[in-house]
């Protein structure tokens, strides 16, 4: 019975993996066997040249009009980043560090489920995180397992949190040697050595005498033990002296050293710096190692507590390599948030933060852009599909996963591998497809990828070092001027000329919007185009700026309507606000009556460009 | 429930006015999901002198089922109610892959109105539009060919059918050369030609070719009955002939959507099952569950708790709290020896042979209700599912607590027809608690709060620790963590308005405080003293002022207690109160005006036990 159910669900699992088509086998990581992937995944990314990410998140944007438009600035659309990157969570991370080498890809993907469990029961890394039910569905559509997620996902703390949690939760830390000695001591300050070198050596006096007099009264010990305010740590006799400032520390330190069995210790309690010093007596000089490397022990243990997953990113951090990512700025928002600390509140220091952690992103998201105008392709698997069908680049996935066989499958006609049924599922593919596309975007670009052998990147091939650093979707950032106006339809177009129209009676396309402001305002449909940005809301362009203060003029002269309009530095404060409400329509009223009130402080325009692409109807059925 | 609180300083607290409870209750439940709900109906069976319970566990997830405005199902999980929910093993997979879908009654009259809208006025919109593909721009080459050869195709496939009689199957040969892209069937007693693989580009080609150059093909866009979108191009006879085939498209589109909308209500049957049924609800201090179900399955919660209560009473006039009636009446919580008064607990005292652990078969010298239970067909008088803190089963466990509760009050379900007019219970029914915390009741019938606990001597229990909160007199101070030490703040106001001025300083969370006063005028005098201090920042008065101290130069901010209920009646939720704070105050508006619009937010919550009784 048990056997033919076996057969079954094999059977089951074979046809799901032959639905799927490809099979790749992804290690599967979580709470359990974390400790022993990540001396795999270590080697893994320090022998290999590249490091594709792939995110699994909780949302994306609460509302169409959140999304990154083109109409956004890198500046907006940072704001609305910022907002998504931290009200979302990341529920599983995939890295694939991956080298070239000719036609051949070798990889190594890895699929982490993380949680932000609170582990230290500390309130962090994260007290709550909001969830799309879409999002949720289509991943369950995928076969995301939930309960691994939850039960067993690997949690972590961001660099910030970590030094903060520090500070919360107090405990033993061991001095290291370089404490300077101050040369200079005041009359007091020796006095104050002088003290504690006296108790100090009583205590190690006495605790020499209680270990000889083995016949002494359990009372009197104790007694003993209260006066001289000797502690247990571990099995060895310790003392603590407290201290009044962090000033007398290092003086404590000072007066100890002149017992060479002895090993200090801080003592860090909640909120307060240094509260006092642990003096633990050792009864050898091999006895006082092996206190050091217990201590040391302890400490990394509850260091791989703390950090978790980040290990991971900090690994990548360290290894220098290039990141490839897909859709870089929303998921490198999300790691910078999670994993390092909370988001800046400009563009620039977000990007001088981020460049500290990867000196070098690359966004396959770009590099489409480099081979023609698909702004469309934000899906990896549309854009993998498109490029198999223009262009011809043969690439071979080699995936090996450390411990097990590599197997070496050809990516047009994978053999799905029979061994492994439970790790063969198919989570963390994406991350491979990143990085698929991402080779052969450069195959057709000509861009090397390959780096003679022993040789480690310095130089990235100058054509992605221009890309490099370009956090963009659909953005084109201020330090990207190369990439000028392809394609005719794409014309630069000055914030200036934008008007936000709203208080529509009804919905309304923008056709309909279009014909209605041809008709009332009496301006000629050449002048200008209307999209609609969500339900309530609508973007005018004017290729003239004459036009439109003209119209802006009309709107504001006839009022009755209950028409509305603002200029693009209101849309700014809006998203400047961290007022996301669901209809744009509201926040603009509710930022237009607060500017009334603040006594009309004018922002500075500056001048700053977005490229106002045709292509780009924002198409409210597709939201 | 996915949370409870969506920041620490959303818990309840003792100096909460009971507008504030209820504006934290909204608050959650609006922004967390529920997850598992249970129901439990009970039936009094005369023959057995017993009850029948009949528990359920439903599944939900809050599913987008029917195409939104661009607007999402957004919900908030809280971290440590995920945790506790994985401790007592829930099924995260069960529930998101196959939780049941649900709609509220004011999404679906929006889902409904929008339909109407859309079809009605359909006729114009279509020929605008064709007006305006037809000006669509056929810039690039391929287009261009690709239409003109469209052009071709589709008119050799319309000549192959006026001339079917005579050539027979002349036109197929060369159908099959295109590779299965088009094949001949029949739609609504038409000839169609159905397209297959084409990319959604090409498919708007095709309907411009259609429209523009064949009077007598129309393309339309079907759902077949394996719900598989097709593309047709539909031979018709006459161009009336062809309105009254678009028509009868439409007019099933309409019907498809209509179909998918009332499917989509899903779980909330269940609600209206219960609503429109009367019957008494029971449960377990229920007001945040309550407030979960109208959110979830009626419409956008009201701005005050007056509202909401007479807006609940409309859809459930009778509901009895357990957590009421077991701390409100004397014999009851005697029985309970002033132990905690939790479901599970109170379920072990009252029902002990049902619960774990008792063996006595009488409570209290009362005889105990027998309760048996009925699972798919099958019975049960001693049910135990196991699954603690599953819904299901804490809905049966305050059925039977409440059933045990009504026998020691002395009623016989033999003679009681109609349970929620018994007198004897006219004192317990439609209290609820505001929150558990304050134990402040508010009445379902008059949206009033009992500020008096029913009961008369359990007075123990529910005195406060703290003397009288009076709100008037009280600031409310926020700013930097380290800035708020409550005795830097007692030394500096001491300093300035005398010893006896202050009556406590209470922490919401690190980063604000409250300070109360002895008296009301106290109040304006510290916020004024403050504002003159800020104003005039370096002159040597404000620099050497004893409340310079804690004010930091304006970092530390200060308002009245009214200014706390904005803050809590925001949408926002920053993890910390000084943040969320400088959120609303710099947006004034943002924190009074606002919820009534989106009907999107549907958070929902979990363990709801609700049990229908006869």
């Amino acid at each position: 019975m048990f056997f033919k159910r076996f057969l079954c669900s094999h059977t089951a699992a074979a046809r799901r993996r032959h639905h799927h088509g490809k099979q790749w086998s992804v290690k599967q990581v979580t709470n359990s066997n974390f400790s022993e992937a990540l001396p795999e995944i270590k080697a893994c990314i320090f022998n290999s040249d590249f490091v594709a990410v792939s995110l699994q998140k909780t949302g994306g944007h609460s509302a169409t009009w959140q999304r990154i438009l083109p109409i956004d600035t890198a500046e907006t659309a940072y704001m609305k980043v910022k907002d998504a990157a931290t009200r979302f969570q990341i529920l599983q991370f995939s890295v694939c560090p991956f080298s070239v080498k000719g036609s051949k890809v070798i990889a190594h993907p890895f699929n982490f489920h993380v949680f932000p469990r609170d582990e230290l029961k500390v309130g962090m890394p994260s007290y709550s995180f909001s969830c799309q039910s879409s999002y949720l569905t289509s991943m369950a559509r995928e076969g995301f397992d939930f309960n691994a997620c939850i039960y067993n996902g690997i949690s972590y703390l961001s660099k910030a949190q970590e030094s903060a949690a520090k500070i919360q939760t107090g405990n033993l830390s061991p001095v290291n040697g370089a404490v300077e000695p101050s040369s200079v001591y005041s009359v007091a300050d020796t006095i104050f050595m002088e003290r504690i070198e006296s108790r100090v050596k009583n205590w190690i006096r006495a605790c020499k005498d209680s270990n000889k007099t083995e016949v002494a009264d359990a009372l009197i010990s104790s007694l003993r033990k209260l006066v001289a305010g000797s502690e247990v740590f571990g099995s060895r006799p310790s003392l603590t002296i407290d201290v009044c400032s962090e000033r007398q520390v290092p003086l404590v330190i000072e007066a100890l050293k002149e017992f060479v069995d002895v090993v200090p210790l801080h003592v860090t309690a909640k909120g307060v710096g240094v509260q006092a010093v642990r003096a633990v007596l050792t009864s050898s000089k091999e006895d006082k190692t092996l206190l050091e490397k217990e201590i040391q022990d302890t400490e990394h243990e509850q260091r791989k507590l703390v950090r978790g997953f980040r290990e991971v990113i900090d690994l990548i951090s360290t290894s220098q390599r290039p990141v490839v990512v897909h859709n870089s700025l929303y998921d490198l928002a999300l790691i910078h948030s999670k994993f390092q600390a909370p988001l800046p509140s400009t563009m620039d220091e977000f990007k001088n933060s981020l460049l500290s952690l990867f000196p070098h992103t690359l966004d396959v998201n770009h590099l489409m852009k480099e081979i023609g105008p698909f702004d469309k392709m934000n899906n990896v698997q549309a854009a993998l599909s498109y490029l198999e069908r223009r262009f011809s680049a043969p690439i071979d996935m080699d995936i090996s996963n450390q411990g097990k066989k590599p197997t070496y499958l050809k990516h047009e006609a994978l053999v799905a591998s029979t061994e492994e049924p439970e790790n063969t599922n198919t989570h963390g593919h994406n991350v491979l497809r990143v990085c698929q596309l991402f080779v052969k975007l450069c195959s057709i670009l000509k861009i090397p990828l390959e780096f003679p052998e022993g040789e480690r990147i310095t130089q990235l091939a100058p054509s992605l070092q221009r890309t490099s650093n370009t956090f963009s979707s659909k953005v084109h950032t201020a330090d990207d001027d190369g990439v000028g106006i392809r394609s005719g339809n794409s014309e630069k177009v000055s914030t200036d000329n934008l008007v936000f129209l709203w208080g529509l009676k009804n919905r309304k396309s923008s056709r309909n919007l279009k014909n209605l402001i041809c008709d009332s305002y009496n301006v000629l449909s050449e002048e200008f185009d209307v999209r609609m940005l969500d339900r309530t809301c609508a973007v005018v362009v004017f290729w003239n700026a004459g036009v439109l203060d003209r119209f802006l003029g009309m709107v504001e002269g006839s009022g009755g309507e209950g028409l509305r309009c603002a200029r693009y530095n209101t849309y700014r404060r809006v998203c400047e606000s961290g007022l996301w409400k669901a209809d744009l329509a509201e926040c603009f009223d509710e930022t237009l009556d607060e500017s009334e009130t603040l006594s009309r402080t004018e922002a500075k325009l500056e001048e700053s460009v977005i490229y106002w692409n045709d292509d780009e109807m924002i198409n409210l059925d597709d939201l | 429930m996915t949370g409870v609180t969506s920041a620490p300083w959303r818990e309840s607290f003792d100096f909460d006015r009971p507008d504030i409870q209820y504006l934290k209750i909204k608050d959650s439940a609006e922004k967390f999901a529920v997850v598992q709900f249970g129901v439990c109906p009970f039936r009094w069976d005369p023959l057995s002198h017993s009850f029948l319970a009949h528990p359920h566990n439903f599944y939900i997830f809050p599913r987008q089922e029917i195409p939104g405005d661009g607007l999402s199902n957004e919900f908030l999980c809280q971290t440590s109610s995920l945790e506790f929910l994985a401790k007592y093993q829930f099924d995260f997979n069960k529930c998101i892959y196959e939780g049941i879908s649900y709609l509220s009654r004011s999404q679906e009259e929006e889902a409904l109105r929008q339909l109407d809208s859309l079809y009605n006025d359909n006729s114009g919109y279509s020929s605008s539009n064709s007006r305006n593909d037809a000006d669509a721009q056929l810039v690039r080459m391929a287009d261009i060919l690709f239409t003109e050869r469209m052009k071709y195709t589709v008119s050799e496939w319309r000549a192959g059918l006026l001339h079917e009689g005579n050539t027979g199957s002349g036109f197929r040969g060369s159908l099959n050369t295109m590779n299965q892209t088009f094949q001949t069937t029949f739609f609504q007693m038409r000839p169609a030609l159905v397209l297959n693989g084409l990319s959604s580009r090409q498919l708007r080609l095709i309907k411009l070719v259609t429209e523009k150059d064949f009077k007598d093909l129309a393309y339309v866009h079907v759902t077949g009955e394996n719900s598989v979108a097709q593309k047709l191009i539909v031979y018709t006879d006459s161009t009336s002939d062809r309105d009254l085939l678009m028509s009868e498209v439409k007019a099933c589109q309409k019907k498809d959507s209509l179909v998918k909308i009332k499917s989509a209500i899903g779980f909330r049957h269940v609600i209206d099952l219960l609503s429109s049924e009367k019957k008494l609800i029971v449960g377990h201090n229920c007001f945040l569950d309550l407030a979960h179900v109208y959110s979830k399955f009626f419409g956008p919660l009201p701005l005050t708790a007056e509202e909401f209560v007479s807006a609940v009473r409309k859809y459930f006039p009778n509901i009895i709290d357990t957590k009421v009636l077991i701390n409100s009446n004397d014999e009851l919580f005697l029985l309970m020896r002033k132990g905690s008064t939790s479901l599970s607990k109170a379920f072990g005292v009252l029902c002990p042979p049902i619960g774990p652990g008792g063996t006595s078969s009488d409570v209290a010298g009362k005889p105990r209700v027998k309760v048996e239970v009925q699972v798919d067909d099958q019975r049960f008088s001693n049910w135990n599912s196991g699954a603690k803190h599953e819904a299901g089963y804490d809905a049966f466990m305050t059925g039977s607590v409440f059933s045990q509760s009504c026998r020691n009050l002395g009623i016989d379900f033999n003679s009681v027809l109609n349970l929620p007019q018994n007198e004897k219970l006219q004192k317990y029914i439609n209290h609820l608690y505001l929150s558990w915390n304050n134990k402040d009741i508010i009445d379902l019938k008059t949206g009033k709060i009992l500020v008096e606990s029913l009961g008369s001597n359990n007075n123990t229990s529910t005195k406060r620790r703290n003397p009288k909160f009076v709100f008037s007199n009280t600031v409310l101070l926020w700013g930097p963590p380290s800035k708020l030490r409550a005795k830097d703040i007692r030394d500096c106001v001491c300093k300035v308005f005398g010893v006896g001025s202050i009556v406590s300083i209470c922490h919401l969370d690190e980063t604000a405080a409250f300070v109360q006063f002895s008296k009301e005028e106290l109040v304006s005098d510290f916020l004024e003293l403050k504002d003159s201090l800020e104003r005039e920042k370096n002159s040597p008065v404000s620099i050497l002022h004893p409340l310079s101290k804690i004010l930091e130069g304006g970092f530390v901010r200060a308002a009245n207690y009214e200014m706390y209920k904005d803050i809590c009646g925001s949408s926002l939720s920053q993890v910390l109160f000084a943040e969320q704070a400088e959120v609303v105050a710099s947006n004034p508006k943002a924190g009074v005006v606002k919820l009534a619009v989106e009907v999107d937010s549907y958070y929902p919550n979990e363990l709801l036990s609700d049990s229908c009784m006869k």
